[in-house]
């Protein structure tokens, strides 16, 4: 044989795509939380003159799936059929972990158990006669530990071997008379069905069927065996069989936990200790939003001497290229149009860099999977699932995997919900303009101001999802299981390469869509021939000018309409905009500002807040259009957004307009 | 060191950072305080904020320890964590400050003392109890 799929397979969590990562040499997104993989990945390898293409699927507890990333792993493995289903289980949790290996013995196909965290099982004390398990599951039991690389040779070669030798688990579970007697009968009808009975083993069949498995009722609707099969199932209560099933199935590893682990019988752990305190009813949420604000206060204080580097070297190359570049034109796209545009969006680069390194230390050490927790209660309330709080979380970095995100969420009503208030979680790219001008019109408390923003986005995503919950849709929200996972400390590699994966795709950006953007308001800033750079006769000044009355009541110039406009493709352009509209030159964008006598303090915090909630970005919207499978609620996400951003910078502007002065 | 130890510990680290919190939030609104120059207040209601969040974990750990529950002894310990957290984030955004002013040729107008706030010094305290308990805490249950 010398091409080998190998799936990898297993609950949510238990290290599956770190696994991946080492074994192909890629970069997928790890995370200590469940849900991180919501679609497969693949990679490949050579191993002893076999290629081997390794998938990495969406985690699932089992293979009844319910929400989209779990229909993603099951129908691979039931209609993709791997040649290999490497089960990584989680060796700190095994009762629950085996649970899903029951299923995929039921159905036979040559399995692999990577005995993953085998190294804090054994710090915990619960070591794992491998050995033992893999004698009673019939099936190879590999000691791996995903983030050293420890034990990967040996699973794959555990999984060519599987993979070679011909399916042999003959081991299943037994459930009992009463339900065996209906397994045998499904079984004799099912096997009408030659079809089906050559593509899936007849009695994993019986037993889905008999458990009210919908996804296996549809793939033998219209076959010969669907009219007998349906009149058995009629007669009986499948939710009843569903629960005494898998009753039988934990009796099975109840049976053989016992034999196979040493528990240690023990006090509560540290992170139990930790989640006494953080994970309280009443100080969880304090805890949170203090949390958050100490992120923001790092994001600028620490990034501030990084970026006055970068600011002096844009300036000294803006003053290079204008005193030593001939033609006028020609330095004037360099100074002004790139260096201005582009040269602003990078000053930003330190703050964006120590956001993701924040986000990466705190989602590694699983505290973000206690946020999700801590915010079901009130989320819940308001009738969103608080599943629904790791999408918007991942909305922190950016809004177009935070809403891909949400095909983990069950409920087509639930995800949908989700997904048109994600947009208001404030994206790493908004960043570049809550810190210019917080910076410049807020010195003192710009952490503070940067925070307060975050915090107004998650308060106008949850106040739009119940509104859209008590209209336009109706609905309870689903209940939230959602398993912890142990605290880690953060290992300093995982959390640079998270930084540098996510920062340095803002650094591309720079390069061509930020690049391109800039460019276009410098030849609108230009042209017609003749006229004053960024002039009112100007392109650029006739565009601002005709959207100006829309903008004016709060307090925004025809300058910052051009730069509004050039945001609805990526938010940094609205720096870099405002860097080639004002020609900062010698001059950095700062000072511009500052001594611009139409902005203010209220007009900067109007402006902000307009930022923070006006329509997605066109990414974003691209990919809410694939998720939601509509243009209406495409369309609809960005209206909503841009009411709801005019209303609320107009309210926020004005407020602080009768305190600060100005608008 | 004995639960008294930390019930004492947590009621006067909670009741500092109470009490200076609500100086702090007190300051927001009606802008600096006569006479009260020695606290570094900054008026930073956000900071006034996580003074008060900090001071409430201890303030409930002293509560519990108090009332004989062993529980009250993690939230005075994960208390220390935070008072050592927002001190290192304070301490990490006071040396920045230093570092720009070097940079933009500021430093001989630059004061560290500008850039002290409670959650600065308060944490030298929060520190203390760091090295008293929370080393042990992280090394496994049943040593705290």
């Amino acid at each position: 044989m010398t091409g080998i799929r190998i799936a990898l397979a297993g609950n949510p969590n238990v290290g599956k795509t770190t696994l991946f990562n080492a074994l192909t040499g890629s970069r997928q997104h790890v995370g200590n939380w469940p849900g991180v993989t919501v679609e497969k990945k693949t990679g490949r390898i050579t191993r002893n003159g076999h290629t081997v293409e390794v998938i990495d699927l969406p985690g699932t507890y089992s293979l009844t799936a319910c929400s989209a990333d779990e229909v993603v792993a099951r129908d691979y493995i039931l209609d993709e059929k791997p040649d290999v289903v490497v089960q990584v289980v989680d060796a700190t949790n095994l009762e629950r972990n085996l649970y899903l290996t029951t299923q995929l013995a039921e159905l036979k196909t040559p399995i692999v158990i990577a005995l993953n965290m085998a190294d804090m099982a054994e710090a915990q004390g619960d070591p794992i006669d491998r050995e033992k398990l893999s004698e009673f599951l019939e099936i190879p039991v590999v000691r791996t530990v995903g983030t050293r690389g420890d034990g990967l040779d040996a699973l794959l070669d555990a999984a060519i071997r599987e993979a070679e030798t011909s399916p042999h688990h003959e081991h299943t579970v037994g459930y009992g008379s009463e339900a065996e007697t209906m397994i045998a009968t499904l079984t004799d009808a099912l096997s009408a069905d030659r079809d089906l009975a050559g593509r899936y083993p007849l009695r994993w069949l019986a037993v889905r069927l008999l458990e009210g498995d919908e996804n296996v009722l549809s793939r033998l609707r219209k076959g010969p065996a669907s009219a007998r099969v349906e009149e058995i199932l009629s007669r009986i209560d499948t939710d009843e069989y569903e629960a005494l099933m898998a009753d039988k199935r934990y009796e099975a590893i109840s049976a053989v936990l016992p034999q196979v682990r040493k528990a240690n019988p023990r006090e509560m752990s540290p992170s139990d200790m930790v989640d006494r305190v953080v994970t309280d009813r009443y100080l969880g949420i304090p805890i949170f939003l203090a949390l958050m604000w100490g992120a923001f206060e790092l994001t600028f204080t620490v990034a501030t001497p990084f970026m006055t580097t970068i600011d002096g070297g844009v300036a000294w190359l803006a003053e290079l290229v204008a005193g030593s570049i001939e033609p006028a034109w020609l330095a004037s796209l360099l100074g002004d149009g790139i260096i201005g545009g582009v040269g602003s969006v990078l000053i930003f680069l330190p703050n964006i860099f120590l956001l993701f390194l924040i986000l990466a230390v705190l989602e590694d050490s699983g505290y973000l999977a206690r946020a999700a927790f801590i915010m079901d209660r009130p989320l819940y309330a308001l009738g969103l699932p608080g599943k629904s709080f790791v999408p918007m979380l991942v909305g922190f970095g950016c809004n177009v995997p935070a809403i891909m995100a949400t095909r983990s969420i069950e409920g087509e009503k639930d995800r949908l919900l989700t997904i048109l208030v994600n947009p208001f979680m404030s994206c790493s790219a908004r960043l570049p303009v809550y810190i210019l001008f917080a910076g410049v019109f807020f010195p003192e408390q710009a952490g503070s101001v940067v925070f307060f923003l975050y915090v107004l986005g998650i308060a106008v995503a949850i106040a739009s999802a119940k509104l859209f919950r008590s209209t336009i849709l109706p609905g309870e929200a689903s209940p939230f299981i959602m398993e912890m996972p142990p605290y880690r400390i953060p290992t300093a590699t995982t959390a640079l390469l998270h930084m540098w994966t996510r920062g340095s795709m803002y650094v591309r950006k720079a390069g061509t869509i930020i690049l391109t953007g800039v460019l276009v308001v410098w030849i609108l800033a230009s042209f017609p021939f003749g006229v004053e750079y960024g002039g009112a006769g100007s392109f650029a000044g006739m565009i601002g000018h005709a959207i100006e009355p829309l903008v004016a009541p709060l307090g925004f110039d025809w300058k910052v309409a051009v730069a509004l406009i050039f945001g609805f493709i990526a938010k940094e352009i609205v720096v870099g905009s405002l860097g080639t509209l004002y020609g900062t030159g010698e001059e950095t964008l700062p000072s511009a500002l500052l001594a611009d006598p139409g902005l203010s303090a209220a007009t900067a915090l109007a402006l902000m807040v307009f930022v923070l909630l006006y329509t997605p970005c066109v990414a974003a919207l691209g990919v809410i259009r694939k998720e939601t499978g509509s243009w209406k609620w495409t369309g609809f996400s960005v209206a909503y957004g841009l009411v709801v951003a005019w209303l609320l910078a107009f309210a926020v502007g004005h407020a602080a307009g009768l305190f600060m002065g100005g608008i | 060191m004995s639960d008294t130890a930390k019930l004492v510990f947590g009621a006067v680290l909670g009741a500092l950072y109470l009490v200076i919190g609500l100086l702090q939030l007190l300051g927001a609104v009606v802008g600096p305080i006569p006479g009260l120059d020695t606290f570094y207040l900054t008026g930073n209601p956000f900071s006034g904020f996580v003074l008060l969040v900090v001071g409430t974990v201890f303030a409930v750990g002293a509560r519990k320890l108090f009332a004989g529950s062993g529980e009250g002894a993690i939230f005075v310990s994960i208390g220390v964590l935070f008072s050592v957290a927002f001190g290192l984030v304070e301490l990490l955004a006071l040396l920045a400050t230093g570092l720009d002013a070097y940079l933009i040729g500021e430093w001989a107008e630059w004061s560290a003392a500008d850039a002290v706030n409670p959650l600065l010094y308060l944490a030298v305290l929060g520190a203390a109890g760091f090295l008293a308990w929370c080393r042990a805490f992280f090394r496994g249950p049943g040593t705290a």
